[in-house]
C-alpha cells in the first residue's frame, strides 16, 4: 500500500511540477498584479493601487463592448461549430465512399493553426473578394468583407467555424463509435427509422462528447485571440475586437500592465462560471446503459 | 524485479536532473551540482549525462568568450546586419549575435527580453515616451568616442540631462511625389491640392495613396498639423486639457477637407496595404504616396523610370518634411560592465571605422547623423531628408515628443477606419472624434 503512493507520486509530480510552473503560480502572482499600477517593466516602481483597477473596468466602454461582443460571436459560433460537427461526423461515420477522404479534409483547418488561417482568410475574403468584384462587376455580391464592421465579424465567425468543427467532429466520431450495434440493432428490430435511431438512441448515448465539445469552444471561443488578430486585427474601428485582444492591446500596447491584469481576472471568472454551469447541465443529461 | 524498479527510478531522477540543468545553466552553482548528480546516474541513463553536460559545457564557453547580442527594430536592414556582424567578428574577436522580431511589434518584444532579465546588449528604441519608460534600462553613453559630433536635438537623455541614446539615422516623410506626374512648385495649399486629386482622377491616376498601417493611415499624416503650431508642446497640452478641441483649429480643418476628397476619389485606403501603395506609385497608377525615405528600398523590385523626391504636404503653405531620428541606440544597463564596455566599442567601431560607416551609409542606406560625416550614395529620398537637415528646413515628429503612448494604433488608426467606412462622418465629426481620442488616451 505504501509504495502504491510513492509511484502515484511519482508519476504525477513531473506533471504537476509543470503545471504549477506554468498555470498555478502564474495565476495566482496574475491576480497580485492586478492591484497594482505598473507598466510591466521590471525597474519601474508597481504602485499599489487596491481595487481602483477593478473600478475603472466598469467605465470602459471599449472593453464593456468588447466583452459583449466576444459573447456573441461565442454564442452563435458554438452553436453553428456544434452543429456542423455533429453533422459532418453523422455523414463520415455513415456508409459513404469517399468518408475517409471526407474526414481528413474537413479536419485539415484544424492541422493549420489559427494564425496562417487567418492570414489565409485575410487575403481571401480582402484582396480576393475586391479582385473578384473588379473582375465580375458584381460589386454588390463581392466586396472587401473585412472593412464593413458587419461582414468583417461575420468574417470572424466563418473562420473560427472552419477552424473549429473538423476538430470537434473527430469527438463525435469517437462518440458515435463508441456505440455498440446491440443498441442500433435493438433500436432497428423495434420499428425505428434513421431519425428516430439517431434522436432517441444515438444523441442520448454521445451525450459525453457533446459535453466535452461545448466546453472546449466555449472556452476556445471565449478566449479567441489568433484568428482575430491575424483575420481583422480588431478593425474597422474596433468593430471585431475581441476580449483577449483589447486585454492584449491594455496591457502590451498601452503598457498598463496591471489594469490589463484586472480585465484578465475578471475574463477568467467569466469564463470559469460559464463553463461550470453548462458542464454540470449537459452531465445531468448524460445516460448510461 | 526490484533492481528494475530501482533502476527505473534512478533513470527518472536522471531526466528531471537534466530538466533543471537546462533551466539554471548560467549560474554555475546549480548546473554544477546537477551535472553531479547525473554523473551518479550515468550508468543508468546515457541520453540525460549528455544534456546535463552539454548544458553545463555551454555557460563555461559563454563567459569566456566575448560576444554582444543586438535587437534591433528595422527588420528590412537584418540581412545586412548580420554580415556586419560577421565582419565586426572578424576584425575584433568579438561574437555579435543579432536578434529576430518574432511577430510584428518589435517594443513588445523588447519589453519582454528587458523584464525577463535576459536583454540584448544593443537594442534600439523609438519615440520619447518609449525612452520614458526605458531610460532605467539605458546606460550613460557620455564616453563614446564620437559623442561631440552628435547634433545635441537628436540624443536622447535621461532626466539629469545624461545622453543615454544615440541617433541610428535620420528619416523624413511628407508627400513621396512622381516628378512626372506632380509639381510641388504648383501646388501650394490644400485647395490646390484637392482639385489635383480631382482632375488626375479623370486621367485614372490617384492623386493622393494612403495605405492601412496604423502609421501610414493617420499617424505620419496627423503630425503635419501639430507639428506646424507654434509650439506643438504647448498645444498639445492644451488639447488634453480641453482648451482646445482641434476641429475648430484651421490647420486641422484643411486636413480634414483633403481627407474627404480621398475618400471621395480614390480607393478606400483600408483595403491597400503598405506593398500595394509602394507599388501603385511604382508602376505610376498613383502621382504621390503619403511615406518617408524608408520606402525606397521597396522600388527595388521595379523597374523604376521616373524620378522622384519628398514635397511637403501643403496645409496652411507648408513647405517643410518632417524629420526626425526614428531610433535611438542604447546600451542594456542591465548586463554586466565587461559587456557594457563591449557594447560600446562597437557603437564607436561603427560610427568611425571604414568599415563600420561603409556599413551605415551604403549597406543600411542610413542618412548621416554625425557632423563631418558624408555619403556618397544616398538614394534620391533620402538625400532631400539629407539636404532637408542641412537647411533646417524641417518639422518635429510630435508623436514621438508629445502624444501619449500608444495613441496611433489603439485609438487613432480605429477611429480612421471608421471614417474611411462610414461616407455619413463628416471631416467636423471626424476631427472631433480625433480629438476625443487625445483626451481620453492622455487621461490614462
Amino acid at each position: 500500500m505504501k509504495i502504491k503512493k510513492g509511484w502515484y507520486i511519482l508519476f504525477t509530480a513531473p506533471l504537476m511540477i509543470i503545471f504549477a510552473i506554468i498555470e498555478l503560480i502564474p495565476f495566482v502572482t496574475g491576480i497580485g498584479y492586478s492591484f497594482v499600477k505598473w507598466n510591466g517593466l521590471g525597474k519601474s516602481p508597481k504602485t499599489f493601487v487596491g481595487l481602483q483597477n477593478y473600478a475603472r473596468i466598469f467605465s470602459d466602454k471599449l472593453f464593456l463592448s468588447s466583452l459583449l461582443r466576444t459573447t456573441i460571436f461565442t454564442l452563435i459560433t458554438v452553436v453553428i461549430v456544434n452543429i456542423l460537427a455533429l453533422l459532418f461526423a453523422i455523414i463520415v461515420t455513415s456508409r459513404l465512399k469517399t468518408r475517409n477522404v471526407a474526414r481528413a479534409m474537413i479536419f485539415m483547418p484544424y492541422l493549420i493553426g489559427g494564425l496562417i488561417l487567418g492570414y489565409i482568410w485575410n487575403y481571401v475574403l480582402g484582396e480576393g473578394m475586391s479582385s473578384l468584384a473588379s473582375l465580375t462587376g458584381m460589386d454588390n455580391l463581392f466586396f472587401n468583407w473585412l472593412v464593413d464592421k458587419k461582414f468583417a465579424f461575420y468574417a470572424l465567425i466563418v473562420v473560427t467555424t472552419w477552424q473549429l468543427a473538423g476538430y470537434m467532429m473527430i469527438i463525435y466520431i469517437a462518440g458515435f463509435q463508441a456505440i455498440s450495434d446491440d443498441v442500433i440493432e435493438a433500436a432497428a428490430v423495434d420499428g425505428a427509422n434513421g431519425i428516430q435511431t439517431l434522436f432517441y438512441v444515438k444523441l442520448p448515448l454521445i451525450m459525453p462528447s457533446i459535453t466535452i465539445c461545448l466546453f472546449m469552444t466555449l472556452s476556445n471561443c471565449f478566449k479567441m485571440y489568433d484568428v482575430n488578430v491575424s483575420l481583422t486585427g480588431g478593425g474597422p474601428n474596433n468593430a471585431t475586437q475581441l476580449v483577449a485582444m483589447n486585454i492584449f492591446n491594455e496591457i502590451f500596447t498601452k503598457s498598463n500592465f496591471g489594469y490589463g491584469q484586472a480585465k484578465a481576472v475578471i475574463l477568467f471568472f467569466i469564463i470559469a462560471v460559464i463553463t461550470l454551469l453548462q458542464v454540470r447541465l449537459t452531465k445531468s443529461k448524460e445516460v448510461t446503459l | 524485479m526490484k533492481k528494475k524498479k530501482v533502476l527505473s527510478l534512478v533513470m527518472t531522477l536522471a531526466v528531471g536532473a537534466s530538466i533543471l540543468a537546462g533551466c539554471g545553466s548560467s549560474s554555475t552553482a546549480d548546473s554544477s551540482a546537477s551535472s553531479e548528480a547525473t554523473a551518479a546516474a550515468t550508468s543508468a541513463d546515457d541520453t540525460a549525462s549528455q544534456n546535463t553536460t552539454e548544458a553545463a559545457s555551454d555557460s563555461a564557453t559563454s563567459s569566456g568568450d566575448q560576444k554582444i547580442t543586438i535587437f534591433q527594430n528595422k527588420t528590412e536592414i537584418y540581412d545586412q546586419m548580420v554580415a556586419m556582424a560577421k565582419d565586426y567578428e572578424a576584425e575584433t574577436g568579438v561574437a555579435v549575435d543579432v536578434w529576430q522580431i518574432s511577430g510584428d511589434d518589435y517594443y513588445q518584444n523588447l519589453k519582454t527580453y528587458l523584464s525577463s532579465e535576459s536583454g540584448p546588449t544593443i537594442f534600439t528604441v523609438e519615440s520619447d515616451t518609449e525612452i520614458a519608460e526605458l531610460k532605467d534600462y539605458m546606460s550613460p553613453l557620455t564616453d563614446l568616442s564620437f559623442i561631440d559630433k552628435e547634433n545635441d536635438s537628436l540624443l536622447a537623455k535621461n532626466d539629469d540631462g545624461t545622453v543615454i541614446g544615440i541617433p541610428t539615422t535620420a528619416e523624413g516623410f511628407g508627400l513621396v511625389y512622381n516628378k512626372d506626374l506632380y509639381d510641388p512648385s504648383k501646388i501650394s495649399s490644400i485647395d490646390d491640392l484637392v482639385s489635383y486629386i480631382e482632375t488626375e482622377k479623370d486621367s485614372g491616376v490617384e492623386g493622393v495613396g494612403l495605405s492601412q498601417e496604423a502609421y501610414f493611415l493617420i499617424g505620419h499624416i496627423l503630425n503635419t498639423p501639430f507639428a506646424l503650431q507654434d509650439d506643438p508642446d504647448a498645444f498639445c497640452q492644451k488639447v488634453y486639457d480641453g482648451e482646445v478641441n482641434i476641429a475648430d483649429v484651421d490647420e486641422f480643418q484643411q486636413l480634414g477637407k483633403l481627407f474627404e476628397a480621398i475618400r471621395a476619389n480614390e480607393t478606400n485606403p483600408l483595403e491597400v496595404t503598405y506593398d500595394t501603395n509602394v507599388g501603385n506609385f511604382a508602376t505610376g497608377k498613383t502621382a504621390t504616396i503619403h511615406q518617408g525615405n524608408w520606402c525606397y528600398s521597396m522600388f527595388a523590385d521595379y523597374d523604376v523610370s521616373f524620378d522622384m523626391g519628398i514635397a511637403a504636404l501643403p496645409i496652411d503653405g507648408n513647405d517643410k518634411i518632417a524629420v526626425s531620428r526614428p531610433a535611438v541606440w542604447a546600451v542594456n544597463s542591465d548586463a554586466t560592465e565587461e559587456e557594457q564596455q563591449l557594447g560600446k566599442d562597437f557603437l564607436n567601431w561603427l560610427y568611425t571605422s571604414e568599415t563600420g560607416t561603409d556599413y551605415l551609409m551604403n549597406k543600411f542606406g542610413f542618412v548621416p547623423v554625425i557632423e563631418g560625416m558624408t555619403a556618397d550614395n544616398l538614394d534620391p529620398l533620402s538625400q532631400t531628408v539629407s539636404d532637408a537637415i542641412t537647411s533646417g528646413n524641417i518639422l518635429p515628429w510630435t508623436f514621438n515628443t508629445s502624444w501619449p503612448a500608444g495613441i496611433v494604433t489603439t485609438y487613432l488608426a480605429p477611429t480612421t477606419e471608421e471614417f474611411f467606412s462610414n461616407p455619413d462622418m463628416t471631416a467636423d465629426d471626424y476631427l472631433r472624434a480625433l480629438n476625443d481620442n487625445f483626451v481620453q488616451a492622455a487621461s490614462e
